[in-house]
């Protein structure tokens, strides 16, 4: 279980402009990803998430740094390290239009050298999970958004990699079969047989089938780490205070001085105040600050975090 | 065993697709026969009195045969390159194990066969309305055509990649298709250095053996030569320039970047 699978050291990749300033997309990130792992990388527009996994899959030739996919090169023996990945890149890109839903999914084992007789029923064990049964034969342009996507996700998995990177795979499809994707892709994390990337900026993704997170902004990894310990360590720090009236100039004034990632919300008769206290006992820092200025506590409640707000914070705090 | 596996996968990919889009495949075929049956019939009012006209109708055929493998062959190539950029399967095979180059390869050998049944049937169509039978000497040509659209298929890949790299090539691709008439059309017998371009002494030779009836054995051994070499060399330019284009692409991230 402790194998790593792929290893990303120092990567950086600046795109040369020939106009403008070059544009520095990844900033030496560096991560070591073990066997069976489902990891998130999660990171707002522009934060080089598809720069990433298109580097690890050979597809952008990085400016420097090194990865490792099972052990190999991936930059020096590239077609052997291309054994062991495949990808669902961005948009509804990754298959081709005019192929039946089982035509692609044989020639994408094909195109990776599996004989198509091996992977017959893996084939239909697929067009099984992902709902597409009743569709095997149609071409997949006609398809609606959604199942196409899912059909690209199958086409990577009839690969049989040991990694599967999966670039935004959600985005663009609507709730539903939005949930429909997800839950397919929970039931194989679940079942722990691939080792998964899956890119997002939609936290709620990575929350619902990621046991670990990157989050990355401007090139950089900002945070590494087991979804559940955020998720704990923001549950342990997070306060909601309720106050009756408002809060005076000085007050907020000092609050915001003090205190990281401060939300003040007034209503008529109340204000509630949310805010980060890395040590319990800063909480008596606020009360005295509400206490000197005479406001009355109604409340004082945990938070329950959710990676949202994790993330909105962390990358906040990584732009200063 | 992959690569057969992978060429496999290319050509059941290629007889699907055709079959698939039959239709649209015979209506540009005809629309191909259109155009021979206007240049066929008007040449043959012109000069159709002069007593050597016949080996220039012949040489129309013959010519016309070429152009269309050529075509076929170039703007298969280099527009199919770009739509799968577009379409982002380009990446996927870029991604593929056995490597490429050799999906690229396999592609456009997968593709020559197809290619040739159609051309096939346009042939017997022109030669049925001119009434003028050739030489089908099927030993003799299919190595010559072989590696006359090796020179074509290098400048296709060459043209391809630069349109990966440089999007506004994609227009020229079209012009290009054109430049291919020129070269078929190229009167090598008195400009001697045009036979150093793709295509032309192709072209002259497959016409010796289809209108002249000669067998590839009876051509002489330094013209075989020389068109083993052009091709050879075309090709070879073109797929290295093709891999060139490809990693500048890859640097700058734009393999399939629309
Ligand atoms: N081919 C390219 N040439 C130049 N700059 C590029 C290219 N591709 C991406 N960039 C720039 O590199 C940075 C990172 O882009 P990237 O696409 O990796 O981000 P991302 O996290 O995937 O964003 P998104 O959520 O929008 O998909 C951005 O500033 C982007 O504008
Ligand atoms: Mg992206």
């Amino acid at each position: 279980m402790t194998e790593p699978v792929l290893e990303v050291r120092n990567l950086t990749k600046v795109y040369r402009q020939r106009r403008g300033e070059d544009v520095v997309a990844v900033d030496d990130i560096g991560f070591i990803i073990k066997k069976n792992e489902v990891v998130g990388l999660l990171g707002p527009n522009g934060a080089g998430k598809t720069t990433t996994i298109k580097c690890i899959c050979t597809l952008i030739r990085p400016t420097s740094g090194s990865i490792r996919i099972n052990g190999t090169d991936a930059q020096r023996n590239t077609r052997i390290a291309l054994r062991h990945v495949a990808a669902v890149l961005e948009g509804n890109r990754n298959i081709y239009w005019r192929l039946s839903v089982r035509e692609n999914l044989e020639f994408f084992a094909g195109l990776q050298g599996i004989r198509s007789g091996r992977v017959r029923s893996y084939i239909d064990e697929l067009i099984e999970m992902f709902q597409l049964k009743e569709k095997e034969r149609t071409d997949a342009r006609n398809l609606s958004r959604g199942m196409q996507q899912k059909l690209a996700v199958a086409c990577a998995l009839v690969k049989k990699t040991e990694v599967l990177l999966l670039d935004e795979p959600t985005l663009g499809l609507d709730v539903e079969t939005s949930h429909e994707l997800r839950f397919a892709l929970k039931e194989m994390a679940r079942r722990g047989e691939r080792t998964i990337i899956l890119s997002s900026h939609d936290m709620s993704v990575v929350q619902d089938i990621c046991e670990r997170v990157i989050i990355v902004n401007n090139g950089k990894i900002v945070t590494d780490d087991q979804v559940a310990n955020l998720l704990r360590l923001f549950q342990a720090s997070a306060y909601r205070f309720e106050i009756e009236g408002r809060l005076s100039k000085q007050q907020e004034r000092q609050l915001e001085e003090r205190f990281e990632m401060l939300k003040i919300s007034e209503t008529d008769h109340h204000t509630e105040i949310e805010a980060q206290l890395e040590d319990g006992n800063r909480i008596y820092e606020v009360m005295d600050i509400l206490k000197a200025g005479d406001s009355r506590i109604r409340s004082i409640a945990r938070k329950e975090p959710n990676l949202e707000e994790i993330f909105l914070n962390i990358v906040k705090g990584g732009k200063n | 065993m992959r690569y057969l596996i992978l060429f496999k996968a290319l050509l059941k990919q290629e007889f699907i697709l055709m079959r698939r889009y039959l239709f649209n495949t015979i209506v540009s075929l005809i629309g191909i026969y259109i155009i021979f049956l206007l240049i066929f019939f008007g040449a043959h009012a012109l000069g159709g009195g002069a007593p050597e006209f016949g080996a220039t109708l012949d040489a129309i055929v013959v010519g016309f045969l070429v152009w269309t493998f050529a075509l076929f062959a170039y703007s298969d190539l280099a527009h199919g390159m770009v739509r799968e950029a577009q379409e982002g399967t380009l990446e996927q095979l870029y991604m593929s194990p056995v490597g490429f180059t050799w999906v690229s390869l396999f592609r456009i050998v997968s593709r020559f066969w197809v290619m040739l049944t159609f051309n096939i049937m346009l042939l017997v169509l022109m030669m049925a309305t001119t009434g003028r039978w050739l030489h089908l000497d099927v030993v003799s040509l299919l190595p010559l055509i072989v590696l006359t659209l090796a020179g074509v298929h290098g400048m296709a890949f060459a043209t391809g990649g630069l349109a990966l790299v440089f999007k506004r090539v994609e227009s020229f691709i079209g012009i290009l298709q054109f430049a291919v008439v020129g070269l078929i059309a190229a009167p090598v017998g008195r400009f001697p250095l045009l036979r150093y371009l793709p295509l032309a002494e192709g072209n002259r030779l497959i016409r010796r053996v289809m209108a002249e009836g000669l067998s590839i054995f009876e051509l002489p051994a330094t013209d075989l030569l020389f068109l083993l070499a052009n091709s050879v060399l075309w090709f070879g330019l073109g797929f290295l320039a093709f891999k060139l284009l490809v990693n500048v692409a890859r640097d700058r991230g734009l393999l399939g970047h629309y």
